[in-house]
């Protein structure tokens, strides 16, 4: 991004230390911009991979707030440090050999048990998670809550680090998600039958011809191709709809509000 | 400057005008260009194509083949090392060294041990975390014909004809053969997607796909795919070294490749480690920032794999033909470049120009859709223009939700729609702004349809090898790619280490032979390579810096 | 008739059949239960230490959600749940600074202004169903079955909370008179049967339930009707097996029978001591499980 002349000065305080940067950058640009070239703290630099978990203060409040540094405008006054990484050690386990029960979760991780609902991961999550939510609901063995609400997590670790009970909350919400993935969901019924008829090679009379066919010969097979339909206004599957969190920005009712008003 | 719901003034007034058009736009579709009015567009739009933007490489296996300056540059650069760096004392000795621990060197690492080689003895070397790569920020889809009503013939065409029919074609068979296979593979680890009840998997249209073959896990489709991944290997013990990238390969006298010189970025020691077979798997080039566009790619993605591969001789295939996703986000600053997923077009939002009026089929294969934009705002003047200089077309959003029922793009594109929340944009009322981005490395290292390079012991999967997509990929081949491929690699080059053969001394003539090369071409420079990591640095500061030892 | 439901965690877990029955029952009473959208555990384990404010958070969460999904009043099947969210519910209005506390704690997010409240099941079917409209819902009386009624101490005490007498206490043994039965009683029905010492001193346990099957047995009793899932789980895991354990019904299950409901509903199975055999024996079920 090319920072033009008149855009105005901020102050930053990296690690209790001033630094002044052009407004309109993200964090991890204002670190950059102050000169540091990023060896932790950067990773997809768009929001997915949580390589840039950042804690800040602010003049005006004595909160700790939690951030993404590629995510989040730097303001005046911030005094922030970037937190790249919290220690994480889990047990390994086999996923084949799990058999799915209610206390599956609670066996695997029985510190969830000390949960005490404070709600301090759901306000730390930089992704707008249910975070405590969805530990109470591992805790209960609502496996499909669990996963649902955890989907989003980008396994940043701000959560962990501030729970009162030293809750690996995105560890707990990985399992959830591979057994619902695995056990919950139903297999996919026309799957097994193709993989069966390629195991049998009942393409390879087929794929023989094409991969002997010449440039020319493809493209006008290519040109000869029939498209499928796309279902027009078909209702897409949105099994998380019902999931988004009250702690999202934006109210979900709003948008069903305007579609009326239209 | 006033910004209403996150833009200002003058892009609201035609945002109007968009709003305007929509309801005769809803259910009527620009047509699709035929293949003749393709490479017209392509010839006279695309980046590939802009005179002076590459230049030929001066030697190698590869010589003569047209590549982007950012490139070239690296090609024709010095090794971080000199050939008399004491290997004498070995700190790893291995079956399997995997250089990169994204999506296909963790798929590798796996098969590898799935195939019966001891874990201990495997090693994933990453420059950052585990798992930071352009796998996890793969957002729509990937694609596998496991539907009666499709088939991998269908799939193969499809490959074959986004590639301008330039792609090798066992590699596109062994892409389409084994895509049901891993999709049930990722089925049985537990992998989310998007299914109905009866467990039939939501399928999507893609660019350039005559079937609907996307399947999806939201549009966190790569990150949902890699953490599984990384837990799998995690659960497997494969032991994974970050922040430790691959400075120069290493060979035994007989040429063979024999493994790495690794460097812990933090204390700059440097490990010697020896494997008997070694697979590159580094992924992406969009770091390098090809002709001055912003990428979707992760930090990492700075072509160090390539550049590795070609200093023990490796061939390279079709790097002339860079991937610049048409849907960029340009609006705002701090967004440029970010992955627009094809998903959005996929659900109906059309592009329009600064008038609200469509100019283009939605989904033609992506290198054609970009270069559509490109004329639209440069040779036809009817792109949106924006404060920081750039110009874009409007992607109609709100119309996804109008279509599907409101709510679909919260609950089928959550990390879109919560990446513009965050910056003040509501995407389900207002169109969003994009313009073509550097997004994949079509081409890369020349490899079998097993991964197998021109260099004995050295593999190579997923973006970093070429051959597969020819000269375009088509959306979803990418995830699909380094799982087909690191399966085939892991699988190959557990059975290549098996075999009774060990290193031998391990060498670096490599090296002084690459340097002899580059004086014999006469490249006098003190540029490095591989470059490992991008510099944003401002330039302020960069202006006052001082090496000073400490 | 609505009322806001909270479920708890042990009955999504091992008491399943025990919602399944009373969602069946308190339906076919004409009262829908409503799972609250968003709940969390009640916090029984660690929720009443007299120190530490966090530790108060988990079931005063639980009113301050009911109150921001609109409703003032919620009905809980499990007993622990109930005892302790009603205790919760009484400190949270005597020390109203605790709950400042809290709010400051959580940065505002969590408030709670003391007004709403809690009810067991029972006192639903007690005090706003009535035990008339209970009798005449009753399509097959439990004629000649004899049950003894166990209370265990979570429902009643302590006495603020408590919802019947703590010494000699009537909803059960009315409830199953509606029902037709035949009620046996005794001193220990109020006795602690040794609840979480199940965990890691089962013989505590053992000792209460034998003391307490053996008396309602002495008594003419063929079966146990309670409440509460840790007392079930203790009744039903911990006596011996032969063929004089008594099997242990929930009272929901015992109304469903009564009731003529489908025997699917009622989760009839999943008990250890089996309790088909004494529902045969009794002509209240066939021997294909149906009622006939």
């Amino acid at each position: 991004m090319t920072v033009t002349e008149n855009v105005p000065l901020i102050s930053m305080q990296l690690m209790g230390k001033d630094y002044s940067v052009p407004s309109g950058l993200t964090i991890m640009a204002a670190i950059e911009y102050a000169g540091y070239k990023l060896v932790r703290g950067a990773g997809c630099r768009g929001g997915f991979c949580g390589a840039c978990p950042t804690l800040y203060r602010r003049d005006d409040s004595h909160r700790i707030f939690t951030a993404l540094a590629c995510q989040t405008l730097v303001e005046d006054g911030m005094c922030l440090v970037q937190m790249p990484f919290v220690p994480l050690m889990t047990k390994p386990y086999e996923l084949q050999t799990i058999v799915p029960r209610p206390n599956t979760l609670l066996q695997h991780f029985p510190e969830i048990a000390g949960c005490v609902a404070c709600n301090t991961c759901t306000r730390a999550c930089p992704q707008g998670l249910q975070v405590m939510d969805y530990i109470q609901a591992a805790l209960r063995g609502d496996t499909k809550r669990a996963a649902m609400l955890s989907f989003d997590c980008i396994s940043c670790g701000i959560c962990s680090s501030r729970c009162p009970a030293d809750i690996k909350h995105y560890a707990v919400g990985l399992l959830a998600r591979r057994i619902y993935g695995k056990f919950v969901i139903p297999a996919a019924p026309d799957l097994s039958e193709r993989v069966a008829e390629l195991e049998a090679g009942d393409y390879q009379d087929v794929l023989n011809e094409l991969v002997g066919m010449s440039a020319a010969e493809l493209r006008v097979r290519y040109e000869q191709r029939s498209f499928e339909a796309v279902a027009d206004g078909g209702e897409t599957h949105s099994a998380t709809k019902r999931y988004n969190s009250p702690v999202d920005p934006v109210d979900f009712q709003d948008e069903i509000e305007i579609e009326i008003e239209r | 400057m006033e910004l209403i719901d996150g833009y200002p003034e003058s892009m609201r007034e035609s945002i109007t005008l968009v709003e305007r058009t929509r309801p005769a736009r809803m259910g009527c579709t620009f047509p699709a260009m035929s293949l003749d009015e393709r490479k017209i567009l392509l010839t006279h739009f695309h980046p590939d194509y802009k005179a002076g933007a590459k230049r030929p490489l001066l030697f190698g296996p590869s010589k003569g083949m047209s590549i982007n300056h950012e490139l070239a540059d690296l090609f024709e650069a010095r090794p971080l090392i000199r050939s008399n760096l004491n290997l004498k004392h070995v700190d790893s000795d291995l079956d399997l060294l995997v250089i990169g621990g994204g999506g296909a060197g963790t798929v590798a690492a796996i098969w590898a041990v799935k195939e019966g080689l001891d874990p201990s003895r495997v090693m994933i070397a990453t420059k950052l975390r585990h798992g930071d790569s352009n796998s996890t920020m793969a957002q729509g889809g990937i694609q596998a014909a496991d539907r009666p009503q499709d088939s991998p013939a269908h799939h193969y065409l499809d490959v074959m004809g986004g590639g301008h029919f330039t792609n090798r074609p066992e590699l596109v068979r062994a892409l389409v053969e084994d895509a049901p296979l891993i999709i049930q593979w990722h089925e049985r680890l537990g992998v989310m997607y998007d299914k109905d009840s009866q467990g039939h998997f939501v399928e999507n249209p893609g660019g350039g796909t005559s079937r609907n073959r996307m399947h999806s896990a939201r549009d966190y489709t790569g990150l949902e795919i890699m953490r599984v991944l990384r837990d799998e290997a995690r659960n497997l013990a494969i032991p994974v070294v970050e922040f430790s990238p691959a400075i120069e390969l290493l060979c035994d006298e007989q040429g063979r490749v024999a493994g790495a010189v690794l460097i812990n970025l933090e204390t700059k020691r440097y490990h010697i480690v020896r494997a008997k077979t070694t697979i590159i798997t580094t992924g992406g080039l969009g770091r390098l920032h090809m002709q001055q566009y912003p990428t979707t790619n992760h930090y990492g993605a700075t072509a160090d794999g390539l550049v590795l591969a070609y200093r023990v001789g490796a061939d390279l295939v079709d790097l002339d033909a860079v991937q610049y996703h048409p849907t960029g986000a340009a609006f705002p600053a701090q967004m440029a470049g970010l992955l627009i997923t094809e998903k959005v077009r996929g659900l109906g939002a059309q592009p329009t120009n600064c008038n609200g009026d469509q100019f283009v089929f939605p989904l033609e294969p992506r290198d054609v859709e970009a270069s559509a934009f490109i004329r639209e705002c440069s040779e036809r003047g009817l792109g949106v223009d924006t404060m920081h200089g750039i110009s874009g077309v409007w992607l109609d959003s709100p119309m996804v939700d109008l279509i599907h029922g409101p709510g679909t793009i919260r609950a089928a594109l959550p990390a879109m729609f919560r990446m513009y929340t965050r910056f003040g944009i509501d995407m389900t009322r207002d169109p969003i702004l994009v313009y073509p981005t550097l997004h994949y490395q079509n081409g890369g290292i020349a490899t079998d349809e097993n991964g197998a390079t021109t260099v004995p012991g050295l593999y190579a999967a997923g973006e970093v090898m070429g051959g597969v997509h020819g000269k375009n990929r088509l959306m979803g081949n990418s995830l699909l790619d380094f799982n087909v491929f690191g399966r085939r690699a892991g699988i190959a080059a557990a059975n290549y280490a098996r075999a009774e053969y060990t290193p031998s001394r391990l060498s670096l003539a490599h090296v002084d032979a690459y340097e002899t090369m580059l004086r014999e071409a006469n490249i006098e420079t003190t540029r490095t390579a591989p470059r490992i990591l991008p510099d944003y640095r401002g330039k302020e500061a960069l202006e006052r810096y001082l090496d000073i030892p400490l | 008739m609505q009322i806001a439901y909270y479920p708890g965690c042990t009955i999504k877990a091992s008491a399943s059949q025990h919602e399944g029955a009373a969602l069946a029952v308190l339906r076919a009473l004409g009262v829908e239960l409503r799972e609250m959208e968003e709940w969390n555990c009640c916090g029984v384990v660690h929720s009443l230490t007299s120190d530490n404010l966090i530790r108060h958070m988990a079931p005063v969460r639980v009113f301050a959600r009911l109150r921001e999904q609109g409703a003032n009043e919620v009905a809980t099947l499990c007993d622990m749940c109930f005892n302790t969210l009603a205790r919760a519910n009484i400190h949270a209005r005597q020390q109203p600074e605790q709950i400042v506390a809290m709010s400051v704690t959580s940065g505002g997010e969590l408030s709670y202004d003391g007004g709403a409240s809690v009810q067991h099941m029972l006192q639903i079917l007690r005090d706003r169903v009535g035990f008339a409209k209970i009798r005449a819902r009753v399509r097959r009386p439990l004629r000649g079955l004899r049950v003894y009624p166990y209370y265990g101490c979570k429902l009643l005490r302590p006495s603020e909370v408590g919802i019947d007498d703590p010494e000699t206490p009537a909803v059960l043994r009315d409830l199953m008179q509606a029902l037709g039965a035949t009620v046996v009683e005794g001193s220990l029905q109020t006795q602690c049967c040794g609840a979480y010492h199940v965990v890691d001193h089962d013989e505590i346990v053992a000792e209460r339930v034998a003391a307490t099957t053996a008396q309602a047995s002495v008594g003419g009793a063929e079966a146990i009707v309670l409440s509460c899932p840790l007392c079930h789980y203790n009744f039903d895991t911990l006596q011996p097996a032969s063929d004089t354990a008594l099997p242990v019904f929930y009272y929901t299950q015992l109304m469903g029978i009564a009731f003529g409901l489908e025997p699917g509903q009622l989760g009839l199975e999943e008990q250890q001591i089996a309790l088909l055999p004494l529902l045969q024996q009794h002509n209240l079920i066939h021997a294909k499980g149906d009622l006939g």
